[in-house]
């Protein structure tokens, strides 16, 4: 029966189109990731893709190591050297590319909280790098303290908390892959199109039924309000699962088998756009969940969409649910007033590796906890009571 | 076997489409008689478990067809009015579709397909999606899914509509073909579908059972005669306000006309043996056929 219901849902030409398109989009969202890995030669020019990371990973691996006081005073000292002696800027910049992000580290550490300072080590001593990690927290205490951002002692106690957790010294290797992967805008656009496209997939699963007035022959058959029933859920987990999996995989294995799987034990805080972020996590550890964040909030996204399917009896309404929830949200949390409470709908889960850096926090019970450690187990408890409920909806309709 | 339906009533808000109906059946062939809008529809449902009633109960066998769920459809067949499907299946993927959801194992649904499909003469069209068969073949496939499981009840609804004669004439054999040792429960509102195959007739109106029999014994329940008479054509309107006109035809510059009626309706008016059609004429006036023409 699952075998049948997958075989209707692509009988129809728009998913087999759709099905192809996907494939294409996620190719190229692969390829158009890889061609952003940039690196500088010496007489100037700009390659990329491929190569660049090869370039790049020769480069980074001689500063490949723990993040200690010496290590950081030798990238400002070599800075330094480079500024004095190579005048021209190309040149120079091709020279620093090997420590660029550790300069980075050290720009975003001194410069005020969430004041980026790109000149930063250019005025510092390389004496004033031992105070790298303490600088972090020093920062964010201040920024705490500034009354700019409206947080509760017990929400400031748990910031602060996270980043003295955070084991020092950083371990830096070449890790080009993975934040390719996880510190893009690619991959979240990419579990959005995969969200939305699937969407038309299961949409018509429950829906089609009575839009074809197939649905006499179906619920007056012996497992017509049972196994069928089952049959047609199974089959929507499984295309929402095969093409999520299918999609998030392909896309990965292009990026990493291009740019390389190193680095997949580097901090978060290793990357750029993650250095504030309170998730002590791996790449790795941020990739799986990503990815697992993206799979609950599809699987919640299109069993919701089929929910609606059963309800309205309408394809077509079912198929805007996946755009709505996954795209809508995005414009509506740029009103003040829906910013907050817009961290708990389900297409946070789709960009969860976005969120890292960010203090989405939630007090439970006095208890405080960073929004992806709510909404990961909120959104899989939702779509696990979603699949009785859909069940005994549409085992009890009525053909009227 | 017995299918009993007892004080079965459906209401949609305040309109009574079915109204307290008591009828019990076994095997044999039943044609549900009845202009459009009757309830024939509705009744059909509810014995397919489709709709539930708002008030009676259909029983098999002495047990409640809807606390039998599964096993009560088991033994049911049901070709609907509207009969939807999927258009870009072959006729094959749907009828092992179908066979599927009845629950029937692949390899006797293989077997059954098979037979089913020569059955019912669709053997060149087996591959063919469902979207590109003719109107005749659609219906043909209908009946070929409501048949795979073998059902002990067959209810098909309208089955004819739309039909040229021809198809209809072969639907009537396969219907034939097919009622044997079962109970066929078969709606329409043409009356020459059920005239020559159904074992008893329901006349039902308003969501009532007016009238039931064989074909003679509702023939001879008409109180009414049938006559024939011809008039001239300015004399025609005034005939049909004040009768039942059951045919009329021009010959030699006058109307023949079929008139049912008490008493004789014009001088010349000759008593004619009265047919069915004669009968649904009588019991449901001027409504019959309204809908399409049909008698």
């Amino acid at each position: 029966m699952v075998k049948f219901e997958i075989k209707k849902m692509f009988s129809k030409t728009v998913n087999r189109i759709l099905f192809i398109v996907l494939i294409a989009v996620t190719l190229a969202a692969g390829i158009l990731t890889v061609r952003d890995e940039r690196y500088v030669q010496e007489n100037g020019d700009t390659i990329c893709g491929i190569k660049a990371a090869r370039y790049l990973k020769d480069a980074k691996e001689k500063w490949s190591g723990y993040l200690t006081a010496d290590t950081l005073k030798k990238v400002l000292k070599e800075n330094r050297n480079i500024d004095k002696t190579v005048k021209d800027p190309h040149k120079n910049f091709y020279k620093k590319q090997g420590f660029e992000e550790i300069k980075d580290f050290i720009n975003l550490a001194f410069s005020d909280y969430k004041d980026y300072d790109y000149y930063k080590t250019e005025n510092m001593r390389a004496s004033e790098a031992g105070g790298f990690y303490n600088k972090r927290i020093l920062c964010l205490k201040e920024y705490l303290d500034s009354g700019e951002e409206s947080f509760s002692d017990a929400e400031k106690e748990f910031l602060i908390g996270t980043y003295e957790e955070m084991e020092t010294p950083l371990y830096y290797e070449y890790a080009d892959g993975w934040k390719a992967l996880m510190d893009s805008q690619y991959l979240l656009t990419l579990i959005t199109i995969i969200v939305v496209i699937t969407g038309f997939f299961v949409a018509g699963i429950f829906s089609d039924e009575f839009q074809l007035k197939a649905d006499a022959v179906f619920f007056s058959s012996e497992l017509g309000r049972n196994k069928a029933v089952v049959s047609k859920i199974a089959a929507g987990f499984l295309i929402i699962t095969l093409v999520y999996w299918g999609m998030a995989l392909l896309y990965s294995a292009v990026v990493l088998f291009s740019l390389g799987f190193g680095g997949a034990g580097c901090a978060v805080q290793t990357g750029f756009s993650n250095w504030y972020s309170i998730y002590n996590i791996t790449y790795l550890q941020d990739y799986l969940l990503s990815l697992a964040g993206g799979y609950i909030g599809s699987l919640f996204i299109l069993f919701f969409a089929m929910f609606i399917s059963v309800k309205s009896r309408s394809t077509v309404i079912s198929i805007t649910i996946p755009f709505i929830l996954s795209c809508a949200p995005m414009f509506l949390g740029r009103v003040p007033a829906f910013t907050r409470i817009m961290t708990l709908f389900p297409d946070q889960l789709l960009r969860i590796n976005k969120g890292l850096g960010e203090f989405k926090l939630y007090e439970i019970g006095g208890k405080v906890f960073g929004y992806i450690t709510i909404i990961i187990p909120l959104y899989l408890m939702l779509f696990l009571v979603l699949i009785p409920v859909l069940y005994i909806v549409y085992k009890r309709a009525e053909i009227k | 076997m017995e299918l009993k339906i007892s004080g079965l009533t459906k209401r949609f808000g305040d309109f009574t489409a079915v109204n307290n109906l008591d009828i019990t059946m076994d095997n044999g062939v039943y044609g549900l008689l009845g202009v459009n809008g009757a309830g024939k529809t509705t009744l059909m449902r509810m014995l397919c478990t489709l709709l539930s009633p708002t008030s009676g109960s259909i029983t098999y066998n002495g047990r409640n067809i809807i606390t039998m769920d599964g096993e009560y459809r088991r033994i049911l067949g049901y070709l609907p009015q509207d009969f939807g499907f999927y258009p870009e299946f072959s006729v094959q993927d749907y009828l092992f579709y179908v066979a599927s959801i009845k629950g029937i194992p692949p390899a006797a649904a293989k077997k059954r397909v098979k037979e089913l499909i020569i059955k019912t003469g669709l053997q060149k069209a087996a591959h063919k999606k469902m979207k590109k068969l003719s109107g005749g073949m659609k219906r043909r496939a209908g009946i070929a899914q409501a048949t795979l499981n073998n059902p002990g009840i067959l209810i098909l609804d309208e089955p004819t509509a739309g039909l040229d004669p021809n198809e209809r004439i072969r639907f009537r054999n396969l219907i034939s073909e097919l009622a044997e040792d079962r109970l066929v429960l078969l709606s329409t509102h043409i009356v020459s579908d059920i005239e020559y195959i159904a074992s008893e007739i329901l006349l039902m109106k308003d969501g009532s059972i007016v009238h039931r029999g064989t074909a003679d014994s509702l023939i001879h329940s008409m109180e009414a005669g049938v006559w024939k008479c011809y008039a001239g054509r300015e004399e025609v309107p005034g005939l049909m306000k004040k009768h039942k006109i059951s045919n009329l035809k021009q010959e030699n510059g006058m109307v023949q006309l079929r008139i049912i009626s008490d008493e004789k309706p014009c001088p010349d008016a000759v008593k004619e043996e009265a047919v069915l059609e004669d009968v649904f004429l009588y019991y449901f006036g001027e409504k019959a056929g309204s809908s399409n023409g049909e008698i």
